[in-house]
């Protein structure tokens, strides 16, 4: 353990670090100062937030030895698992000088694949590469749902945030099934049929709702207990896959788009998810703001300018992706003719063929991931603009061309307001497609921080006043998203915090419960 | 000391470094932070030290030497960075600052200078290998780089690339196109198998193979040793010479069976940008520089009943995947040969040879070279194929899979002779074929059990 030299002795958090040394020795505990800034870092607009130490437990039962010990000392954890949350927090903090609980660094156990029911049972380390990667090495028959974010982030950290991902597994915390978890008081419990004395669940990672209350969802975007292991489904690899392409030339064809979509998802006619993601959303993948350095970061980029920069890689303003699933390509090319019929019939969308996709990079990500292979490549947005500044709100809208088409103009004009640029990618389901909204800013530039921090309330507020909530939402918005709650939703996530984690130890202030 | 690089050099090098914002995404693609997670061993972590030393212009700390010299300049880290950091400028100026700062002990500098003078010069490799095989058995229980050499020296790859006799093309087709083929200095030696299965590749597609004069060295061991003058020197020597060839239509191309002088030789402009009046030779020779396989995916082969299904792990070289970007084109050679090719887990993480890397650095080698072939050698392969010398030699010596260069695939299923280890395949029975998602399919599936 390095000790932190501006600390002294009687400090709690020291006292608490030399604890958990002493219990699960010194390899488990950080304290230095180039590891709790690195800890600190994150995307967001506002200053670092640094913690008070970093622990890595290797187990369950480390896991408990720390919350035990955060009780006796009255200390603030924050766990985290790979903390590759970036536009979301990254490792960071909800508050300076918690003490983030690293499950990424050591339990990072694949503890069980059945090939024959479909689903793994894993820790908290395990990223959608790792796993994806062993299924490829046992030959399996079974296929990962990937993100289009950091390939190493956590599965099952991305299932209890909500996250979602790509194929027709998209749902991750509906996909998940039975979870181990230390509560904040110390205790340790399993959910659904683990629940169940004794050694042996058969069923605890297949069946979700037995006997009594399905406490799971109490553990997603919470702050109630630290979950150390879950069991995930994962689908059998079709045979054949089929990535469809489909692209629209105006910013108001996106009313058309999200009405094309909702048959083929309520029909299940595709089985993926589909989304349709505008120009900038796409191209910031593979370019930068042209004009960045013209406008001093102050000024969107110009609609002529964004035809010209979409034009250039023969797009449109949406591209529509997905993927059908067959026996064969032959099998599949029936529906796909069917699937081309229906989005080019009004004349305005245009096919964009496999091969022709293929060449296309913005494209590529969708290629893998509804093929089952993580990527990184989306992530290139990310320097859009430099600085190094990101933020998602994921806010959402029925699956209705008129709604989704009324949110995009509004929520655009916000955007340019703040002299930022506009990047959606609406993943579509049946009846709610998430519209993950990507603010893409200069971080050393105080005053783009600024607009960037403002842009975020403004179309937060724009939503909520639509009757839209967020979904996952960045550390430093959380309370103020519990705050465009009733109260009396809150009050009862205090009460169910009070009565799991009744000194406060766990992340007081995650997802704004407190 | 710091002047010995170039201001402009060191300029771009602390630009670079500048450019990271700290998302952290190369670190769990780094080899080394994936073993021991040590940020100062993650490309993030290495950064911030060279960002230090280089803007310090202070001898390098111990620390600096030990983390930077552990990079396996592998560039995974630079393919997966969202803020778009070149880390290549940073790492190569970083190593030059530590070898030109001479720091290092009397001993390590001079076995590094004997290093790259023997791998670099085919005559002296040639005669340390039949003078120093009889001893190699006895040497790799010697501890560090002597151990390690030793080891290498004995790796099954080199006696799987050991030169036949006899062998002909066996063509009647008449050349209508040449090419010249790059020997290289360590294949030309430890390699020449595969240089021979190249030839006789292109010569029965009509293309006359015409040797590289001049030096066989493009200069990428040097410049992955930090030393960039000799690299220079060699990459100077070579492109008047190609150019000269390519200019009178002596050849039309020049082919690479190593990626890993091929990623160098593709960023000659950067190497040679204080050679102005080399400009045009310069980018004349990148841009007749390609890599076999894009060659061969031009080219109509027929073939692939002596090969049917034999099951290949495909590895991904580091300067194939992140140097040259050249990942589907080397599968789609094969696999329209009809081999069944795998791909492997962790395709992004080096093998543990990156140059002299698994001689400097034994022990982080060694397991890095264990983690890959146990990859490689779980998807039940006939043959671990790659399309880089050193990744081939590396790997066979933690696996009894017989290894080969994809070339000698090709080779072999267009009627060359079976690769060493493959002699007695048997060639599975024609099945109706199962299309998969083409781009990108990860792994072989079945439709056993299913419904498909």
């Amino acid at each position: 353990m390095v000790r932190n030299e501006n600390m002294s002795s009687n400090d709690p958090i020291e006292r608490f670090a030399q604890a958990v040394a002493d219990e699960l020795g010194a390899d488990a505990v950080a304290l230095s100062d180039d590891v709790l800034t690195r800890y600190g870092e994150h995307t967001l607009p506002s200053a670092d937030v640094r913690p008070g130490a970093v622990v890595y437990p290797d187990s369950t039962l480390a896991v408990q030895t720390i919350v035990k010990l955060a009780n006796q000392f009255r200390v603030q954890l924050y766990p985290i698992s790979n903390g590759q949350n970036i536009g979301l927090g990254t490792k960071s903090p909800i508050l300076p000088g918690q003490v983030v609980v690293d499950l990424g660094r050591r339990m990072k156990k694949i503890i069980e694949i059945d090939e024959t029911m479909g689903y793994c049972v894993l820790e908290p380390g395990v990223s959608f590469q790792t796993m994806h990667d062993e299924l490829i090495r046992r030959g399996s028959k079974l296929m990962i749902s990937p993100t289009a974010g950091p390939s190493q982030g956590s599965i099952l950290a991305n299932a209890l945030d909500k996250g979602g991902g790509s194929g027709a597994y998209a749902d991750h915390f509906g996909m998940s099934c039975g979870m181990e978890i230390v509560l904040g008081n110390g205790d340790i419990i399993r959910t659904g049929d683990g629940s169940l004395q004794g050694s042996e669940h058969p069923n605890w990672h297949v069946s979700k709702y037995s006997f009594g209350p399905f406490l799971d969802g109490l553990f997603s975007q919470s702050n109630f207990g630290i979950v150390t292991r879950m069991g995930m489904w994962l689908m059998q690899r079709p045979p054949h896959i089929e990535p469809f392409f489909f692209t629209f030339p105006e910013d108001d064809d996106l009313g058309e788009v999200i009405d094309l979509i909702r048959p083929l998802k309520q029909t299940n006619f595709v089985p993926t998810m589909i989304r349709a993601t505008n120009d900038l959303y796409l191209l910031a993948s593979v370019a930068t703001h042209p004009d960045y350095a013209l406008g001093g970061g102050k000024v969107t980029l110009g609609d002529a300018e964004r035809r010209k920069l979409r034009e250039s890689f023969g797009l449109g303003a949406w591209t529509v992706s997905g993927a059908l699933y067959g026996g064969s390509k032959a099998a599949v090319a029936p529906q796909l003719e069917r699937v081309v019929r229906h989005f080019t019939a009004s004349g305005k969308g245009r096919q964009i063929s496999l091969e022709d996709a293929e060449d296309l990079k913005p494209l590529h990500i969708a290629i893998n991931s509804n093929t089952g292979v993580p990527t990184d490549s989306e992530l290139r947005m990310l320097n859009w603009r430099p600085g190094g500044g990101a933020i998602w709100l994921s806010a959402g809208t029925p699956v209705l061309g008129s709604t989704a088409n009324g949110f995009q103009h509004e929520a655009r004009k916000i955007c340019t307001a703040h002299g930022l640029e506009y990047l959606l990618s609406n993943v579509c389901g049946a009846r709610f497609a998430r519209s993950v909204h990507a603010i893409i800013y200069n971080r050393s530039d105080a005053d783009e921080s600024a607009r960037a921090d403002a842009c975020y309330r403004a179309m937060s507020e724009l939503f909520a006043s639509r009757g839209v909530f967020v979904g996952r939402a960045p550390t430093m918005y959380q309370d103020f998203h519990q705050a465009q709650r009733m109260p009396e939703f809150v009050n009862a996530c205090s009460a169910i915090k009070h009565a799991l984690d009744p000194n406060g130890v766990i992340a007081p202030g995650k997802y704004g419960i407190h | 000391m710091s002047n010995t690089i170039t201001v402009h050099r060191l300029d771009q090098a602390k630009a670079a470094t500048d450019q990271c914002v700290h998302f952290g995404f190369c670190t769990a693609v780094c080899p080394t932070y994936v073993l021991d997670a040590e940020e100062n061993d993650s490309p993030r972590g290495r950064i911030a030290i060279a960002k230090d030393m280089l803007e310090s212009g202070a001898p390098p700390s111990a620390a600096a030497v030990k983390h930077l010299d552990r990079c396996l300049s592998c560039l995974s880290c630079e393919t997966t960075c969202a803020a778009g950091v070149k880390y290549r400028d940073i790492i190569d100026t970083a190593k030059e600052y530590i070898e030109n700062s001479g720091v290092r002990p009397v001993q390590e500098r001079l076995f590094r200078a004997l290093l790259s003078r023997l791998l670099t010069t085919p005559s002296y490799l040639s005669f340390m290998m039949r003078a120093g095989r009889p001893l190699s058995r006895l040497g790799r229980r010697l501890p560090g780089s002597l151990g390690a050499l030793a080891s290498i020296s004995n790796a099954p790859a080199l006696r799987a690339f050991e030169p036949r006799t006899g062998l002909s093309a066996a063509t009647h087709v008449v050349p209508t196109r040449r090419m010249a083929l790059l020997s290289g200095c360590v294949q030309s030696v430890t390699g020449s198998e595969i240089n021979a299965s190249a030839q006789r590749v292109l010569e029965r597609a009509g293309i006359t193979v015409i040797p590289t004069q001049g030096s066989t060295c493009c200069g990428a061991l040097d410049l992955h040793m930090g030393r960039r003058q000799r690299a220079i020197e060699h990459a100077a020597k070579t492109v008047k010479t190609w150019a000269t060839q390519l200019e009178c239509g002596e050849i039309e191309a020049i082919v690479v069976t190593t990626s890993g002088c091929a990623s160098v030789i593709k960023h000659y402009d950067e190497l040679l940008d204080l050679q102005p009046d080399l400009a045009p030779l310069v980018k004349r020779v990148m841009d007749a520089t390609r890599d076999i396989t894009e060659v061969l995916q031009e080219l109509p082969m027929v073939g692939g009943d002596a090969v049917r299904g034999a099951v290949v792990s495909y590895h991904d070289a580091c300067s194939m995947k992140h140097g040259l970007k050249l990942t589907r084109t080397p599968r789609n050679v094969l696999e329209r040969l009809a081999f069944d090719v795998r791909d492997i887990a962790e395709s992004h993480i080096c093998c543990g040879s990156a140059g002299t890397y698994n001689i400097l650095q034994p022990a982080i080698a060694e397991r890095l070279g264990k983690r890959k072939a146990g990859h490689a050698e779980s998807c039940r392969p006939d043959v671990i194929v790659a399309g880089n010398l050193g990744c081939l030699v590396q790997m066979s010596r933690f696996t009894n899979v017989p290894v080969a260069h994809t070339v000698q695939l090709v080779d072999w299923a267009t009627g060359g002779p079976a690769p060493r280890g493959l002699e007695n395949f048997i060639p599975k029975a024609p099945e109706e074929s199962i299309a998969v998602a083409e781009s990108l399919q990860p792994a072989t599936i079945s439709t056993e059990d299913s419904l498909w």
